[in-house]
């Protein structure tokens, strides 16, 4: 049976209001799409800029040869060393610490007076100027633990500085795992231990990563806190030691030293140098940190994500 | 209001089929009591419904029956809950060993983000079984036990997130039967999926009493009379009726119950 069309009195073309409000619409979308362009624009600049001026000085003599204090040639080869050395030797005290601090305040304490103090301390910890950490450390390890300049001091420092900033990351990680999981866990007769080691943390992988290669870029490219404490040079002989005791000049302290203090020739070549190489140690250790995040969640969740 | 009689004393039981006896249960959260003298025999390896309007407090009385007020700050639980005579509540009773014999499903599918093989097996793993050809046997029991075994056993290393909704209830099933419990609580298993999903997890219940004591709360007068043998209705913390599930639908002795179930209110 044919059926009859009656003619209606409203229509399905746009109307004046409906047209405004799809300007403003794409106007919008527009300008949100130039301010996230943006981003990348000055980010590809900068890396672009820093390339340009520093790819020349990428030479293996550079990247594996000894500082020199006065002459022009100077490499930097232990000053990489060390950057790497000390950001492992603060992820090794660092990752613990927060982590039990974290799950602790997340997952044990009872909403009050303590929590509120741990919680207050650690945000307090989170403003203290990484300058008044690094004098703090002279203070604390070169001076009353007479260690001199040291690779652990530095360390030691660059933990307090991302102790606060770590464990924030962690209770979030943590506050974002569905209470739902934690109750099926339990009501399978886990213990809270079992629960938080099995079900909360690996869930919480993903977070905690990021958090540490947020960490990780910091620890890289950290100065002031580590002139007064890890010193600013290298040991002489032997530069690739693991003694913690020993002084370490890291890559970015010798970027600050070179520019602001030292007589040598060379000091824009190696200011570019250093700094490019800095970007790539910081963009190396972003991806792998990314793979291996990526690998655990693998492993523990069976999906890749 | 009117004091209800002691509703349990209504059922004519058999002594040896009580397997989950509450006696007097309050539950209070802070000072506000949301259970208030609740008495109920569930019995063994029966289907037992918990119905009632929303916030009536069933959902409350199940969670009392596995110790999962522990949990919660603030909550109490007073009376006696007792498992084959023993008091759960009692100071030797352990709530890990409780949770190990009163397995629980949840309103919404709650798989861990691991693989569906490692969900099957999360109970016998933190329970201590370490062997793989044992877990393995358990896996596959328990998934075939939840009827999600054909359509799982070619992907068991795939993440549990990527199953549908049905299928990741059912993975929850699983995950509770493989412990072996003596008695499985559900809370409104089947209340967010679709009809096919709720008739296959209906079915399921319908099987597993022939191992498992059920107790499942459910928003659903249809579904309490479709699967379970016995119906508690509840209203406002309190238990009001009790009794076989066909007789309180077609012959309530409470006003209250036949005004719930007619969809007077609700």
């Amino acid at each position: 049976m044919a059926l009859t069309t009656v003619p209606s009195a409203r229509s399905v073309a746009a109307t004046a209001n409906v047209r405004a409000r799809k300007i403003v619409d794409y106007v919008a979308t527009t300008v949100l799409w130039v301010m996230a362009t943006s981003i990348i624009v000055v980010l590809a600049a900068f890396i672009g800029y820093m390339i340009y001026l520093g790819w020349s000085a990428l030479t293996p003599s550079f990247i594996f040869g000894m500082p020199k204090e006065r002459e022009a040639g100077g490499g930097v080869g232990p000053e990489i060393y060390n950057s790497f050395y000390i950001l492992i030797l603060t992820l090794i005290f660092t990752i613990p610490i927060a982590i039990s601090a974290g799950v602790y305040l997340q997952e044990y304490a009872r909403r009050g007076k303590f929590r509120e103090i741990v919680q207050f301390s650690a945000e307090s910890l989170a403003t203290v100027p990484s300058i008044v950490m690094g004098l703090f450390g002279l203070l604390v390890f070169v001076y009353t633990f007479h260690w001199r300049y040291t690779a652990l001091g530095g360390a030691l420092t660059l933990t307090l500085l991302n102790l606060p900033a770590l464990l924030r990351v962690t209770q979030e990680a943590l506050s974002s795992v569905p209470d739902t999981l934690r109750e099926a866990s339990m009501a399978l007769g886990g213990t809270k231990w079992q629960t938080i080691t099995r079900v909360v943390l690996p869930s919480a992988i993903g977070r905690l990563t990021t958090g540490v290669v947020l960490i990780a870029g910091r620890i890289y490219g950290e100065t002031a806190a580590l002139i007064f404490t890890a010193g600013l040079s290298v040991t002489v002989n032997s530069p690739y030691d693991l003694n913690p005791f020993h002084t370490a000049e890291t890559l970015a302290v010798h970027l600050w030293y070179t520019h602001s203090e030292s007589s040598v020739a060379d000091v824009e070549r190696i200011g570019n140098g250093s700094a490019l190489v800095l970007l790539i140690m910081v963009l190396i250790f972003n991806v792998a940190a990314r793979v291996a995040g990526r690998a655990l969640t693998k492993r523990f969740t069976g999906r890749a994500s | 209001m009117i004091q209800s009689p002691p509703v349990t004393a209504e059922i004519p039981l058999d002594t040896a089929t009580e397997k989950l006896v509450a006696t007097d249960v309050d539950v209070f959260y802070g000072s506000f009591q949301a259970i208030k003298k609740a008495s109920l025999t569930m019995r063994g390896q029966h289907v037992t419904a918990l119905i009632g309007p929303s916030g009536c407090g069933k959902t409350t009385f199940l969670r009392a029956l596995n110790r999962m007020h522990d949990l919660t700050p603030g909550a109490r639980v007073e009376g006696s809950i007792l498992l084959d005579g023993e008091d759960i509540y009692g100071p030797d009773a352990d709530p890990v060993v409780i949770r190990h014999r009163i397995g629980m499903v949840f309103q919404r599918a709650n798989p861990f983000p691991k693989t569906i093989y490692e969900n099957a097996v999360y109970g016998p793993r933190i329970h201590g079984e370490r062997d793989k050809r044992v877990l393995d046997e358990i896996a596959e029991r328990a998934l075939r036990q939840a009827a999600l075994w054909d359509e799982v056993k070619d992907r068991l290393n795939r993440s549990a997130l990527d199953l549908s909704g049905g299928q990741q209830q059912r993975l929850c099933i699983a995950r509770a039967v493989a412990l072996n419990p003596e008695v499985i609580l559900m809370d409104e298993p089947a209340s967010a999926l679709d009809p096919i999903a709720t008739s296959k997890i209906e079915d399921l219940i319908g099987q597993l009493t022939e191992q498992f004591t059920v107790v499942i709360v459910t928003h659903s007068m249809q579904q309490a009379a479709r699967i379970s043998d016995f119906t508690a209705f509840f209203h406002i913390g309190e238990i009001v009726e009790v009794g076989p599930t066909n007789q309180i639908f077609t012959h309530p002795k409470e006003k209250r119950t036949e005004d719930y179930i007619t969809g007077r209110f609700g």
